[in-house]
C-alpha cells in the first residue's frame, strides 16, 4: 500500500500488480462478480454513447474514466482485509457524515437540490458515501451485539435506528428522496438476517401497513381535493400540503406516487408528471423481441425520453428499445447472477460481520436494479435511482465499486481463520 | 457454519422475495416487449408524426410606380440554449455579440445562466434578438454550440407611416386588419403549404424524417393608384399643418380629375404599421371615409350648380343678400347671416365671397325637392364606393323629414353631414365635366414576375350636371381663388385654380360651438382643363384668430398643388387652345 505514495517507482508498481495477480491465482478470488461488472460496464458505455448520439454528448468518455478509477478502487478494496471496516466502522461512518454536512454547507445546487460537492472539474455526491458508511456501521453494530432477548434487541434496534436516521435526515435536507429510500430496506435486511426476534418484524410490518393505509387515505383526499377545485396537479402544487394531516410530505411527492398508482387521475394528457414513465414504457415497448439496433432507438434520440435522464435514470429504457427483450433479459440476467453470487459469498463468509456486509451490498444492488428497471417498465414509481454499472454517474460508479470490492474482500479472506 | 450465521427459513424467504421481484420484472418486460409492443410503437409514432404548416410568403403592396409600400422579408429569431452551450465556446462569444449587434456581457450571461433564479428550473432557450439571413449565416459560421434560430416571415412597411391607413397592417396573430391588407387579403396571402413530418420530444421538426410535402404558393402583389411621391408630399403638408394649428384631425385627398384615381389620401393623427401597438387605436382610422362633418360652404357648389343646370340663374344674375327674413312656401324663413352685409350682388360674387344668404336664396329658388335630389346626385347621403370598406354614407335627410329651417341651412352646408371623400368627390364632379367619378384605388393584381393577374378599371362615373354647367362652375370657383375671393391664398402663379373654402362650426353637445369648427378647402386645377382635385379638411385648427378655411386649408392646398405642378410638369393651358376649343 505504501508504494502508491511513490508514483514514479514503476518497478514497485509492477511488483504490486503482480502480487494482485498472484492472489487471484490462488483460486480465492471470485471471478463471477467482476466479470458481470465488466460486461455491465461495457454495455453501459455503449448505451450512454447511444443515448447521447443525437445530442452530441460525450459523457461516455467521462464514464470510461470513472470506470477506470472505480476499477482501481475495487482492486484496492478487494485486497484489504475487511476486518479494518469492523475496527474502524465509526470513522467511516463519521467521514460519511462530515461529507454530508459539507454538501449542505458548500454544495452545488442544480434543479433546486443541493446534492453535489465540486472538486474542480469533478463533482461528488456524498449521499453515495453515506450508503457505504451506514452499511459498515450497521453491520459492525449488529455483528458485535447479542440479540438473544427482546430487551437487548430493542436496545440494538434503537441504536441502529439512530445510526440510520442521522444521515437520512441530512440527505432529505438536500433533498434527495431516491437515495434515502435505499437505506431503510438495507438496514431492515441486515436486521432480518441477524437473529432478531420474529415479533419485532411482526410489529414492524404492522407499522408499515398502518403507514401505507394513512398514505392511501391522504392520497385519496388529495385526488378529491384536485377534482373538487378542477385543478391540475401542477396548478395545485403546494396547496394540498398546507391542509394535509401528514407533515413533511410534499405535493410533488404525492404527484409521483399518484403517477404510479393512478396516472390517469393526476396527468390525464400524459404530458406532465407521467411523461417520463409513459415515454420510457413506449421506448421499451417499441423494442420488440430483438430491438431496433444500437443507436437506432428513436425515443432517446429524439428527446422523447428527456435528454437529461436518458443516459442515467432511464438507460435501461434506451437499452430495451435498441436491444429488445433479448437485451433486457441479458442485462437483468447478469444482475441476477451478481445478486445470487452476493448471497453465496454472504453464506460462505467467515464471520457474521462479513455475512452482514455481503447481505447489505446485495440488498443495495437489488434495490437499485429493481427500482430502476421497474420504473422504466412501469412497475415501480419514478425515483432518481440509477442502474449500477450501466447508468452514467461518477460517484455512483465509485460507490458500487467500493461495495463490490467489499464483497470480494469478504470472499478472499473467508478461509484464513478456518 | 451456515446454520450459525444463516437461519435457513429466512434465507428461503429472501430467495423467494428476490425471485418474485425478478419474476415481476421479467413478466412486465415480456408484456411490454412482446405483447403491448406493437400498440406502444404505434402510439410513439403517432406522437412523432405531425403536420407542419408551411407559411406562404405574403405578396407586396406597391404604388403606381412600383415603389414598395408593404413587403415581406424573411427573418430569423435567434437565441441560445444554455444546456447545450459549452464553455470551450466562451472565446467565440464576443465575436457572436459583435455580429448580432449585442452587448458581449449580455450574450455571455444568456449562454451561461443554466437555471432560473426562482425554482432552479433549467433554462431551455434564451431569445437574443431578430436578425436577417446574412447575419444569421455569419453567426452560425462561428459554430457556437447551443446557438440557433427559427426562420419566419415578417411583414414590413419600408416607408413606415406612409399611407398607413390605406395599407392597413397584419396583427400579431397574422390576421390582416384593415385597408388594402384586409380587402386584398385573398390575393396577398397566397396559399400555405404543409408537410407531414416527424418532430422530436420538444416538438422541433426533424428534416431528415419528412414524408410528404406540398410547397406553399406565394401571394400576388397588389398595385395601387397611390403615388408615393404625392403621398409623402401630402403627409409632409399634414405634419406642417398639425404643427402650426394643433388640430384634432386632418384629412387630405388628392385624385386625378378624370379617372378618380386616388394619388394620395392621408390623415392626422396616423400610425406606423410596423409598430401599430404603440399608437392609440383611433389613429388607425382613415378619417377621410370613416368620419363625417357638416361640410359648410364647400357644399354651396351643389345649389349653385343645380340652379345653373336648371337655368334658374346665370353668373350675372343679381342675388339679394341683405334680407334677414324671407317668405318661402307660405312661411317666414329666417336666413343665416353673413360675416359682412353684401347687399345685392351677382352670382359670381355670391360664390367668391361665400354668402350664406345668397346660397339660401338660390336654394329656395330650387325648392326642397330639387335641392335634395341634386345633393343626392352629387353623392351626399350615400357611399362613394370607397374600395377598402369602413366607409360611412353621411346623412342627407329625405325632404319629408326636413324642418322649417332646412331649406335655408342646407344650401350653406348645414343640416347635412358628409365624409371628406364625399366632399372631395362632389368637387371632382365639376372637375370632370359634370360626371361624378368613383374613387379608384386598386389598380392591378400581378404575380411575382409582374404579369397581370387582374386589372381593375375605374368605375363608370355618374352624370350630375352638363359639361357646360361644369365649365361655368369652374369659372365661378376660379373667382374664389382670386384677390376678391375667400381663397386668395390658394392661388398658383401662372395657373387658374378653382376651389371653394368652407368653415363649419362643430356641433358639440347638440349646439353649434362658437370656438370649435372645421376649416376646409376643396378645389382643382388648372381651372380650364382640370388635372388634379385636392381636398383639405382640418378639424378644429387652433390659431390666434378664427381658422377660416381660406386661412388654414387654402395654403395647404396651394403647397400641394405647387408640388404636383413641379412633379408632373404641368403647364397652364395656352389661350390658343382655349380658342381652338370654341371656334
Amino acid at each position: 500500500m505504501t508504494t502508491t505514495h511513490r508514483p514514479l517507482d514503476t518497478r514497485r508498481l509492477l511488483d504490486n500488480t503482480r502480487r494482485i495477480l498472484a492472489t487471484t491465482q490462488t483460486g480465492r478470488t471470485d471471478w463471477i462478480g467482476p466479470v458481470c461488472m465488466i460486461i455491465l460496464s461495457i454495455t453501459g458505455l455503449f448505451f450512454i454513447y447511444s443515448a447521447q448520439y443525437y445530442s452530441v454528448g460525450n459523457l461516455w468518455t467521462r464514464q470510461l474514466m470513472w470506470l477506470f478509477i472505480g476499477g482501481s478502487v475495487y482492486a484496492v478494496v478487494s485486497r484489504v482485509d475487511y476486518k479494518i471496516f469492523l475496527e474502524n466502522a465509526l470513522w467511516f461512518y463519521l467521514g460519511a457524515l462530515v461529507l454530508l454536512f459539507a454538501v449542505l454547507a458548500f454544495g452545488t445546487t442544480r434543479e433546486g437540490a443541493t446534492r453535489w460537492l465540486s472538486f474542480g472539474p469533478f463533482t461528488f455526491q456524498p449521499s453515495e458515501g453515506a450508503k457505504v458508511g451506514v452499511l459498515i456501521m450497521t453491520a459492525s453494530m449488529l455483528a458485535r451485539s447479542e440479540l438473544s432477548t427482546v430487551r437487548e434487541s430493542a436496545k440494538v434496534v434503537g441504536k441502529v435506528f439512530f445510526v440510520m436516521a442521522l444521515p437520512m435526515v441530512l440527505i432529505l435536507l438536500q433533498p434527495d428522496l431516491g437515495s434515502t429510500l435505499i437505506i431503510p430496506p438495507m438496514v431492515l435486511a441486515l436486521l432480518y438476517v441477524s437473529k432478531l426476534s420474529r415479533r419485532f418484524f411482526l410489529v414492524l410490518f404492522a407499522g408499515v401497513f398502518a403507514g401505507v393505509a394513512l398514505l392511501a387515505v391522504d392520497l385519496y383526499r388529495y385526488a378529491h381535493f384536485l377534482d373538487e377545485r378542477g385543478l391540475t396537479a401542477l396548478e395545485a402544487r403546494g396547496q394540498f400540503q398546507e391542509v394535509s394531516f401528514l407533515p413533511y410530505f410534499r405535493d410533488y411527492q404525492r404527484e409521483r406516487i399518484m403517477t404510479f398508482v393512478a396516472p390517469e387521475v393526476i396527468d390525464p394528457r400524459g404530458t406532465g408528471s407521467a411523461w417520463n414513465a409513459i415515454q420510457a414504457q413506449q421506448a421499451v415497448g417499441t423494442g420488440g423481441l430483438m430491438g431496433k439496433g444500437w443507436r437506432e432507438g428513436l425515443q432517446a434520440r429524439l428527446g422523447y425520453l428527456p435528454r437529461s435522464v436518458a443516459h442515467n435514470d432511464f438507460i435501461f429504457a434506451v437499452l430495451a428499445e435498441e436491444k429488445g427483450f433479448i437485451g433486457g433479459v441479458f442485462v437483468i440476467g447478469l444482475f441476477a447472477i451478481m445478486l445470487a453470487n452476493g448471497i453465496r459469498i454472504a453464506a460462505s463468509a467467515r464471520d457474521r460481520f462479513g455475512m452482514l456486509l455481503c447481505m447489505g451490498v446485495t440488498v443495495i444492488l437489488f434495490l437499485h436494479v429493481f427500482i430502476n428497471i421497474g420504473m422504466s417498465i412501469g412497475i415501480t414509481p419514478i425515483t432518481g435511482l440509477p442502474l449500477p454499472f450501466v447508468s452514467y454517474g461518477g460517484s455512483f460508479i465509485l460507490s458500487c465499486c467500493i461495495l463490490q470490492g467489499i464483497v470480494q474482500s469478504v470472499n478472499r479472506h473467508r478461509r484464513e481463520f478456518q | 457454519m451456515k446454520a450459525a450465521v444463516f437461519q435457513s427459513w429466512r434465507l428461503i424467504l429472501i430467495g423467494f422475495a428476490g425471485c418474485a421481484a425478478f419474476g415481476a420484472i421479467f413478466w412486465q418486460l415480456g408484456q411490454l416487449h412482446l405483447v403491448r409492443g406493437p400498440a406502444l410503437a404505434a402510439s410513439a409514432e403517432d406522437a412523432r408524426r405531425s403536420l407542419v404548416p408551411l407559411e406562404a410568403r405574403r405578396g407586396d403592396i406597391r404604388d403606381s410606380r412600383g415603389v414598395l409600400l408593404a413587403g415581406t422579408r424573411p427573418h430569423v429569431v435567434v437565441g441560445i440554449d444554455p444546456a447545450f452551450f459549452r464553455d470551450d465556446d466562451l472565446p467565440k462569444l464576443p465575436e457572436l455579440a459583435r455580429i448580432l449587434g449585442l452587448d458581449t456581457n449580455e450574450v455571455k450571461r444568456a449562454a451561461t445562466t443554466r437555471y432560473r433564479s426562482e425554482g432552479g428550473r433549467p433554462i431551455r432557450w434564451v431569445r437574443l434578438g431578430q436578425v436577417d439571413d446574412a447575419t444569421y449565416d455569419a453567426a452560425l459560421a462561428l459554430r457556437v454550440r447551443g446557438f440557433y434560430g427559427t426562420r419566419g416571415f415578417e411583414r414590413h412597411y419600408p416607408a413606415e407611416s406612409l399611407a398607413a391607413q390605406i395599407l392597413g397592417f397584419i396583427n400579431r396573430e397574422g390576421v390582416a386588419v384593415m385597408g388594402v391588407e384586409q380587402q386584398m387579403d385573398f390575393y396577398l396571402r397566397g396559399q400555405p403549404g404543409w408537410r407531414i413530418s416527424e418532430s422530436d420530444g420538444r416538438r422541433r421538426e426533424l428534416a431528415a424524417f419528412r414524408v410528404r410535402e406540398a410547397p406553399p404558393v406565394e401571394g400576388f402583389n397588389v398595385v395601387l393608384t397611390i403615388d408615393s411621391v404625392v403621398q409623402s408630399m401630402v403627409e409632409a403638408e399634414i405634419r406642417a399643418l398639425a404643427e402650426t394649428f394643433s388640430p384634432d384631425g386632418i384629412s387630405i385627398i388628392v385624385t386625378e380629375a378624370r379617372s378618380g384615381a386616388v394619388l394620395a389620401m392621408a390623415n392626422y393623427p396616423t400610425f406606423d404599421p410596423n409598430r401599430f401597438w404603440e399608437f392609440p387605436l383611433e389613429n388607425q382610422r382613415n378619417r377621410a371615409v370613416t368620419d363625417s362633418l357638416e361640410p359648410g360652404s364647400t357644399f354651396k357648389i351643389v345649389p349653385v350648380a343645380a340652379a345653373l343646370e336648371e337655368r334658374l340663374i346665370s353668373p350675372e344674375t343679381l342675388i339679394h343678400c341683405s334680407l334677414p327674413v324671407v317668405q318661402y312656401a307660405g312661411r317666414s324663413v329666417r336666413l343665416p347671416s353673413d360675416v359682412r352685409e353684401l347687399g345685392e350682388i351677382p352670382l359670381t360674387t355670391v360664390v367668391a365671397r361665400s354668402s350664406n344668404r345668397g346660397a339660401a336664396m338660390i336654394g329656395m329658388m330650387l325648392g326642397s325637392r330639387r335641392l335634395h335630389d341634386y345633393s343626392a346626385l352629387f353623392g351626399f347621403g350615400s357611399r362613394t364606393n370607397w374600395p377598402l370598406g369602413g366607409e360611412i354614407p353621411g346623412r342627407l335627410h329625405p325632404v319629408e323629414r326636413w324642418d322649417g329651417l332646412t331649406i335655408s341651412r342646407l344650401p350653406a352646408g348645414y343640416a347635412v353631414s358628409a365624409t371628406p371623400l364625399q366632399i372631395h368627390m362632389a368637387t371632382a364632379t365639376l372637375a370632370n365635366g359634370g360626371l361624378r367619378p368613383q374613387p379608384y384605388l386598386l389598380s392591378r393584381v400581378v404575380d411575382r414576375t409582374g404579369a397581370n393577374i387582374m386589372h381593375f378599371e375605374p368605375r363608370a362615373p355618374v352624370r350630375v350636371v352638363s359639361e357646360e354647367t361644369a365649365r361655368t362652375m369652374a369659372d365661378l370657383l376660379a373667382k374664389v381663388v382670386s384677390p376678391e375671393g375667400t381663397a386668395r391664398r390658394a392661388a398658383l402663379p401662372g395657373m387658374r385654380v378653382a376651389g371653394k373654402t368652407g368653415t363649419s362650426r362643430k356641433i358639440i353637445d347638440g349646439r353649434y360651438s362658437r370656438t370649435d369648427h372645421f376649416a376646409s378647402f376643396t378645389g382643382f386645377f388648372p381651372a380650364e382643363a382640370p388635372e388634379f382635385v385636392i381636398t383639405v379638411i382640418v378639424d378644429n385648427p387652433r390659431s390666434s384668430g378664427v381658422g377660416f378655411g381660406g386661412v388654414v386649408a387654402a395654403p395647404a392646398f396651394r403647397n400641394i398643388a405647387e408640388g404636383l405642378v413641379r412633379y408632373f410638369a404641368i403647364e397652364a393651358p395656352r389661350p390658343e387652345r382655349e380658342l381652338a376649343r370654341f371656334p
